[in-house]
């Protein structure tokens, strides 16, 4: 039971960052029906930016005080997403924009979006460095133990990536069903010409639609570094199962990404890893497969996904 | 939403360029961050004094996109582009070739500075290398643009003249200095820097001959290319041709550099069979005569038989050639020549050039023969409606079938030329590739389905080898040679991508793109996790496979000797593959794909079975990549999953689009040149870098050529044909990519 608890408490904090990374491809699909290709390196991004903020502020760590982590955590947060949203913000002017002004097909957006997506992930690898397991500095106790559940430990850092992200996605809840950049949001994702008629400017929502979406996906870096290692190709798995869980929701509904991220985290960590089903089980080496064997069968058997795929409605 | 910050718009221009410039200045050069200092990489990039080259780049990318009206009247002006070209060729010739390979980097300021502090060497040499080659560039470059800009016609002809000469004492200083420092040379930088002189020259000409207000570049390459068919492959062919018979070395046993006659007196009274050593004293030089001159009668009278009677004539020349090639080589071995090395071995350029010299002036004799009564189409009708006139030709492109044969040519004869390092690259990098490329333009081009999990069924063609071979873990029922592998593996793939495919095709396209990309990943994972020790894991194959062998009992012939025997089994493959899809391409199943991706509900409306046609296109691609996979498993002998990684998949993908969707010659040629630059730069970019090229290219590809670089013919016929002779609407219909419905 302890050990099946882990897992889910395991599943829920990767999950968590899942979420915050579909909501990227969800937005960006809902007003540009495009999967946005280059966003898991915009999540990368968020890593390297926040990386050097962090080690700016901290150095390798040594004698931060408590309320102080706090601080860095926030500021780490800050500038991943203050990086993602430039990178994206750069990545929509550049690699889809000019496209959008010819009316290029629709193939024509998936290859740019390659196109950049290798290209950020070789670029950072060349400003960075490009093989190694580069790791945040150590200025708070990770793994501290701050209370269990039927004996399984929730750990700090659990609780601090699924704290920040629920915090995040309920503010971009409300910035979608709330605000007037919201409002305009829904408008275009639901029809594109109409909404430009009823006086919104195509161009800037979609260009702060990239900008929500990359924020989102910075801090999502940020956690993620914090949480693992980070390197310049560290976009690409993520960003697929996050793409997964955007399907699995339903993609261009942003609540059903929130539910897609959760529910897919928690399945590829519970389903391969699972010896509280039989000691015999599969073994954690086959966690891609199962994340991708889910969303080929969610296409095949339910393309739209649970929640159905529609931005202007669902939210 | 309502504060609007109106900045005026040239200031967001002047940014913008500015900060290209300083990605570019990130993107150039050998600099990489390290773990302690992730600052190092960002400050040698930016803060070195070069980021002020790099800036001025973006302040000259800046004005010319400010001032773009009166950039693009100058830039329309006759010469322009070879102007331009000339100098970007001179530039390469300094910074990208090699001069001299026996120094360190034998880049032009190396060999130069060796050259101006040795006062023993030609003076004409010093002064080349000292100034002459920068002074000439900038007064050529800059009187050939004011001649242009000021229509000065007897300076055009002045910097034309002065280009040919500065071209001349390159090659004449280069070699002065070579001879005087001795040492074995292969360099092609003086070669690049004359080509680019004689452009430059040609620009020149250009200017002062032309009577016109604008450039009419392609017009006038199609006219000249049209005056005679084939003519210009004819006129290569007595170029190459006469530098083989002449100059070139013809057989080098120890470094020895024999020319034909030479090589005549070597082999005078040894047992060299007749037709050889008459080949040598004058049947080599009479049956090029005679292919020539054939070829040339034909291009010019244009007469059918004629061109017929001149390709024949080169093939048999060809062969005759060969036979005296390999009895060169055989009989020095035989007699035990010191320096000899085998058959076939020893051989130098001069054979082979010869050989595509006789393979271009036949090729001209075809395309004579094949395209024989069009001669100028009468005055009053080419003048008067250009657009009409282009549109008979539309489909037709001498100027593309000449390219085409010329590189056929060129594929057959020029690797046994190459360096060891080039054939490999050509076997492994380029070869296998170009026939992937080949097979996934049949699904992105053709049925407009962007498949991302290509390396997928290339993979699956590998293992299949490797385990009919006996060379996984787990031993097969029956054992099988490669080639009766192929039969096996194509099954496999096709059955595969049925699977794959069946369920999922009937989505839509982008969520193909995931399902492909996550169905290649999943092979990846179960090659490297190795259930039930059937691929045995990331180590890759327990045994090598073993090379393939054809055994009919009374021949046998193993390959594997060296890698120009798999270049020529990947050709026959390659021509047989390009063959089947040329064939495929215009029948009613080609013809469905391209209604399929113009539009799925019209196609399903007017009686396509769209998701039979898809799945055929898909199966297809995916057979052809399992092909590619017996060919690789045999090749490499040793393959692991490293090998089949996503990176791969999506380089196909790339090679696919630059090429030109949809159009065969431009998915060889996209993954030709894609392949072939990175090991051409190897010194110049780092090899890891050339994924970051790779995706700046795709990215401006799209933006800027979304067609590629050789358009598919059936577009540009449907543009072209749509498009009339209204040049306005032909502009327009220009910008629109190339549309496929995913």
């Amino acid at each position: 039971m302890s050990d099946f608890l882990n897992y889910l408490i395991l599943g829920i904090t990767r999950g968590s960052m899942y979420a915050l990374i579909a909501l990227g491809y969800t937005l960006v699909y809902g007003v540009l029906q495009l999967i946005n290709f280059a966003h898991s390196e915009v999540f990368m991004s968020g890593a390297f930016g926040s990386y050097l903020v962090v080690h700016a502020i901290v150095g390798n760590g040594q004698g931060v005080s408590g309320l102080g982590a706090v601080f860095v955590i926030i500021a780490g947060l800050l500038s991943g997403a203050i990086t993602g949203a430039a990178v994206a913000f750069l990545l929509e002017r550049v690699a889809y924009r000019p496209l959008r002004r010819r009316g290029a097909p629709k193939l024509a957006f998936l290859i740019s979006a390659i196109g950049a997506s290798f290209f950020l992930a070789q670029l950072f690898g060349k400003m960075f460095n490009r093989l190694g397991q580069n790791q945040f500095p150590t200025y708070f106790d990770a793994n501290k133990v701050l209370f269990t559940i039927a004996g399984a430990p929730v750990r700090l850092l659990q609780v601090i990536i699924i704290v920040a992200a629920l915090l995040l996605m309920f503010f971009l809840d409300r910035l979608v069903s709330g605000t007037k950049l919201g409002r305009s949001i829904r408008a275009t994702a639901e029809d594109a010409p109409t909404a430009a008629l009823m006086g919104v400017d195509i161009d800037r929502t979609i260009s702060r639609t990239f900008i929500i979406g990359g924020a989102l996906a910075g801090a999502a870096g940020f956690l993620f570094g914090t949480a693992f290692v980070f390197t310049n190709t560290m976009g690409f798995i993520p960003g697929i199962k996050a793409f997964a869980a955007a399907v699995l929701g339903g993609i261009g509904n942003i609540r059903g990404a929130m539910i897609g991220g959760l529910l897919l985290g928690i399945a590829e960590n519970l389903i391969p890893t699972a010896p509280w089903v039989s000691t015999a089980w599969i073994g954690i080496q086959w966690t891609d497969v199962v994340a991708f064997v889910i969303l080929i069968l969610i296409l095949v058997f339910r393309p739209t996904g649970i929640l159905g795929e529609r931005l202007g409605r669902a939210a | 939403m309502n504060r609007r910050v109106s900045l005026p718009p040239w200031v967001g221009r002047l940014l913008a360029c500015l900060g290209g410039s300083v990605v570019l200045a990130m993107m150039v050069g050998k600099q990489q961050g390290s773990k302690d200092d992730y600052g190092l990489a960002f400050r040698e990039a930016v803060l070195n004094p070069r980021i002020f080259y790099f800036l001025l780049v973006g302040v000259l990318v800046f004005l010319g996109i400010t001032y773009q009206d009166v950039v693009r009247r100058y830039a329309g002006r006759p010469g322009v582009r070879p102007l331009l070209a000339g100098v970007l060729i001179l530039l390469a010739s300094y910074f990208l070739m090699k001069w001299y390979d026996p120094l360190g980097d034998g880049k032009l300021a190396t060999f130069g500075a060796a050259v101006t502090s040795t006062p023993a060497v030609a003076p004409v040499a010093r002064i080349f290398f000292g100034w002459l080659w920068w002074v000439g560039l900038l007064v050529t470059a800059a009187a050939t643009a004011a001649a242009i800009v000021w229509r000065l016609r007897w300076l055009a002809w002045a910097s034309a003249a002065v280009s040919v000469l500065v071209g001349a004492i390159a090659v004449a200083a280069h070699s002065l200095a070579v001879s005087f420092a001795g040492g074995i040379d292969h360099s092609f930088g003086a070669q690049t820097a004359l080509i680019g002189n004689l452009v430059l020259a040609g620009a020149g000409v250009v200017a002062a001959m032309s009577r016109v207000e604008t450039a009419r570049t392609r017009e006038f390459v199609e006219r000249v290319m049209a005056f005679r068919p084939g003519l210009p492959l004819v006129a290569m062919g007595v170029v190459l041709g006469v530098l083989a018979l002449v100059a070139a070395t013809w057989f080098d046993p120890g470094g020895k550099n024999l020319t034909l006659v030479d090589t005549q007196h070597l082999f005078a009274g040894s047992a060299l069979s007749g037709v050889a050593s008459a080949y040598l004293a004058w049947l080599g030089y009479a049956v090029f005569a005679v292919v020539v001159v054939l070829a040339a009668t034909a291009v010019w009278t244009a007469q059918k038989t004629l061109g017929y009677v001149a390709a024949g004539g080169a093939v048999v020349a060809i062969l005759v050639t060969l036979a005296t090639l390999h009895d060169i080589s055989a009989t020095a071995t035989k007699a035990g020549y010191p320096g000899s090395a085998g058959e076939w071995q020893n051989l130098g350029t001069g054979g082979w050039v010869l050989c595509i010299a006789l393979f271009s002036a036949g090729a001209g004799g075809l395309i004579a023969a094949r395209r024989a009564p069009v001669i100028a189409p009468e005055p009053a009708l080419a003048r008067g409606s250009g657009a009409l006139g282009r549109l008979h030709q539309v489909g037709t492109s001498t100027t593309l079938l000449s390219l085409t044969l010329f590189g056929v040519g060129l594929a057959l004869f020029y690797p046994p030329t190459a360096t060891a390092f080039w054939q490999q690259a050509l076997v492994t990098d380029i070869g296998v590739y170009v026939l992937l490329a080949i097979g996934l333009n049949v699904v992105i081009g053709w049925a407009g389905l962007l498949d991302l999990g290509y390396i997928a069924f290339y993979a699956l063609g590998s293992y299949t080898t490797a385990y009919f071979t006996g060379s996984l873990p787990v031993q097969p029922p029956i054992h099988l040679s490669p080639l009766w592998a192929i039969p096996v593996a194509i099954a496999v793939c096709l059955i595969a991508g049925v699977v794959l495919g069946g369920p999922t095709l009937r989505l839509r396209g982008d969520y193909l793109a995931i399902v492909t990309l996550g169905f290649g990943e999943i092979i990846r994972i179960i090659a490297v996790n190795n259930p039930g020790d059937f691929t045995n894991g990331p180590r890759g194959v327990a045994r090598a496979v073993p090379h393939p062998v054809i055994d009919l009992g009374f021949i046998r012939f193993e390959w594997g000797g060296s890698q120009l025997q798999y270049w020529y089994l990947l050709l026959v493959l390659l021509a047989l593959v390009f063959l089947l899809f040329w064939r495929l391409e215009g029948s009613r199943l080609g013809r469905a794909w391209a209604a399929v991706r113009e539009d799925e509900v019209a196609a399903q409306a007017t009686g396509v079975n769209t998701t039979r046609v898809k799945l055929l296109a898909f199966a297809i691609g995916a057979s052809t990549s399992g092909l590619a996979g017996v060919f690789f498993a045999s090749q490499v002998g040793y393959f692991n999953p490293q090998n089949f990684i996503l990176n791969n998949s999506i380089l196909v993908v790339a090679f696919v689009v630059f090429g030109g969707m949809g159009s065969l010659t431009g998915a060889i040629a996209g993954a030709a040149v894609l392949t072939w630059l990175p090991d051409f730069l190897r010194d110049q970019v780092p090899s890891e870098d050339r994924i970051m090229w790779i995706g700046a290219v795709l990215i401006v590809m799209m933006i800027f050529r979304p067609a590629g670089l050789i358009p598919a013919r059936r577009r540009k016929a449907e543009l072209t044909g749509l498009a009339g002779h209204d040049p306005s609407v032909d502009q327009d219909l220009r910008a629109v990519p190339a549309g496929e419905g995913v």
